[in-house]
């Protein structure tokens, strides 16, 4: 019970508000740093699944590399560039872009791939170019699973972009790294809730993207699948 | 026209999907390509909007190789329908509808417009508009799937097993919908199907083709149905294509008996006296304004006691009538046989009775027009 108090009293000192290193600064810096690797991840592995799944070629090699990505332990991959390209934010976002890129990219070859063969043959049949049908039918159609793979990968990279701590350029993770330091136990579980709060958030977000992008004819059949 | 010179399919690994095919599709006429699966009927219409490209051979539109248009340009002034309908499950039915005139560059406004038109000409309410593909039932998505492909006006129409995956009544009523628009625009349609009846039922000229994509014969349904070429031909066109080739007579040449029907207020001695002077054994009894009410038999109506009228007696059901106008002889025969008297009841367009044809009268009807 105790260290709910302490918790609660971590929470109330003003002194945590305010200032560079209060939460609201430590806050923004880890949702800028979300933000900005979750994009450069969508512009890469968007456009590339697209591009594998409407031509078909490249399927294997996409999920390869997706896979290989995936079992590349994060913390390695940050330390790996900090040795090649200095402190800074590049290595994070690099450790991050690694981490969200499979979720998106196989998520997005897999979403064009999935769209019905007789769709396809209806859309080439009635004179749509190769890029009418991959902007007109597979991308809508494909939206929803679009999505799903875009909120695991921005779920996972909120919770990791705590290691930005570790390279020095702030963030939620400065909590967790500083308390773990000082042995404080209230400060690290402190830092803990709010990145679990904000990958909560996240995850609302990501429903309300849901219904502004998703066609309302796909609704009733992307439930079906979830 | 379309015309098929020598046009062939073949695949890599040896397979022969379409091998020779001569054939010309006449303008304005529903030609219909029917056989069994793997007999190249499919691969032959999808040569026409190149979606299928001929190994050897060619396939002209009014006489210009298809090979020299641009496939994007050609399809878009080709209608294609298929299976299912294909509809695209992110966009409404107007949209759907309206995707050819957008890749056209038609326009928004004038698209949509031309969405709406074509809902009601092919049936559908103003109020499905906005509604999407899994909103609608099989049928009401493949008349979508005709509009969509009736949208630009295109002067030619490729089916492609378009009614298969509905029920037989929904089936039906899509078939009757397309006689209905076909008389009304008078397009070019290719029509692929395995069912020998909806070819029938559908098509001005029928292609049968054989296993091996090779064209079996290619005739008219009656003719087809009258003298199949061969074997196969005989035994796709089905066992009861004797019966099946009576639709393409009418049942307005027969002659009907009138001398058999009596009004519900005669006499039942009268009506037997009748039966016996003509020795007949059924008399049909019609309501005042000549509504057919049911059958009474000789031997009932001498058992009746004196002075009963035929309304009064306990009659044999009618069962189902024909048209004299409008039927053919294979619907009068049915009527026949379904008959509880063995006579079926020919009846003008506002159901009132004509007069009644026995099963012999038919068969020597039958007999006089099919040989």
């Amino acid at each position: 019970m105790e260290i709910l108090n302490d918790l609660f009293a971590w929470f109330a000192d003003p002194a945590q508000w305010t200032g560079s290193s209060g939460i609201p600064a430590r806050m923004g810096e880890h949702v800028y740093y979300s933000l900005l690797g979750l994009l450069w991840s969508a512009a890469i592995a968007i456009p590339l699944g697209l591009l594998t799944g409407h031509t078909g070629v490249g399927g294997f090699l996409t999920a390869s590399l997706a896979n290989l990505a995936r079992a590349l332990p994060t913390i390695g991959v940050l330390f790996l560039i900090v040795l090649a390209a200095g402190i800074g934010l590049v290595p994070v976002l690099c450790a991050l872009v690694a981490l969200a890129v499979p979720p998106i990219l196989v998520n997005t070859h897999e979403g064009v791939r999935g769209v019905e063969p007789r769709l396809r043959d209806a859309a080439f049949g009635m004179g749509m170019r190769g890029h009418q049908v991959l902007l007109r039918l597979e991308l809508p159609v494909a939206v929803p699973l679009i999505l799903l793979g875009a909120r695991t990968a921005a779920v996972q990279v909120v919770a990791t972009a705590t290691i930005a701590a570790y390279v020095g350029v702030g963030g939620l993770g400065r909590y967790i790294v500083d308390g773990q330091a000082r042995q404080d136990l209230t400060m690290m579980l402190a830092g803990s809730l709010l990145v679990v709060l904000l990958a909560v958030l996240t995850t609302l977000l990501f429903a309300g993207l849901r219904r502004l992008l998703v066609a309302p004819g796909l609704r009733a059949e992307a439930a079906a699948v979830r | 026209m379309i015309t098929f010179e020598g046009a062939a399919k073949l695949y890599p690994d040896g397979t022969v999907a379409v091998d020779d095919l001569n054939l010309t599709v006449e303008t304005g006429q529903t030609t219909v390509f029917v056989g069994p699966s793997g007999s190249g009927k499919t691969t032959s219409l999808r040569m026409v909007n190149r979606m299928v490209e001929p190994t050897r051979g060619t396939v002209l539109i009014d006489g210009e190789d298809v090979r020299r248009r641009d496939p994007a340009a050609l399809r878009r002034s080709i209608g294609y329908v298929i299976q299912q309908a294909g509809l695209f499950p992110h966009r409404t039915v107007r949209d759907n509808i309206a995707t050819v005139p957008l890749l056209l560059g038609w326009g928004r406004a004038r698209a949509r417009a031309r969405a709406t038109e074509l809902m009601e000409l092919v049936g559908l309410e103003p109020s499905q508009a906005r509604r999407y593909p899994h909103q609608l039932s099989g049928g009401q998505q493949q008349r979508v799937g005709v509009a969509r492909a009736l949208a630009a006006d295109p002067p030619v129409l490729l089916m492609d097993e378009p009614f298969s995956a509905v029920d037989p009544v929904v089936r039906a009523g899509l078939q009757d919908e397309l006689l209905r628009l076909q008389q009304e625009l008078r397009k070019t349609i290719v029509f692929v199907t395995h069912d020998i009846d909806e070819a029938v039922r559908l098509g001005d000229r029928i292609a049968v083709f054989r296993p091996g994509g090779r064209l079996a014969q290619y005739d008219s349904p009656e003719r087809l149905l009258a003298e199949p070429c061969d074997a196969f031909v005989e035994s796709f066109v089905g066992y009861d294509r004797g019966v099946r080739r009576l639709s393409f007579f009418p049942a307005r040449e027969l002659s009907l008996r009138e001398d058999v029907v009596f009004e519900d207020a005669t006499g039942a001695d009268r009506a037997a006296e009748a039966l016996r002077g003509e020795n007949e054994p059924w008399a049909l009894v019609v309501s005042a304004d000549r509504l057919p009410l049911g059958w009474a038999a000789a031997a009932q109506l001498d058992r009746a006691p004196a002075g009963t009228a035929l309304g009064a007696l306990d009659l044999a059901p009618y069962g189902h009538t024909f048209d004299v106008a409008t039927d053919s002889l294979r619907a009068a025969l049915d009527a026949a046989v379904l008959s509880p008297a063995g006579r079926a009841v020919g009846v003008d367009t506002d159901g009132r009775v004509v007069g009644v044809v026995s099963q012999e009268d038919l068969g020597t009807a039958l007999w006089s027009v099919t040989t």
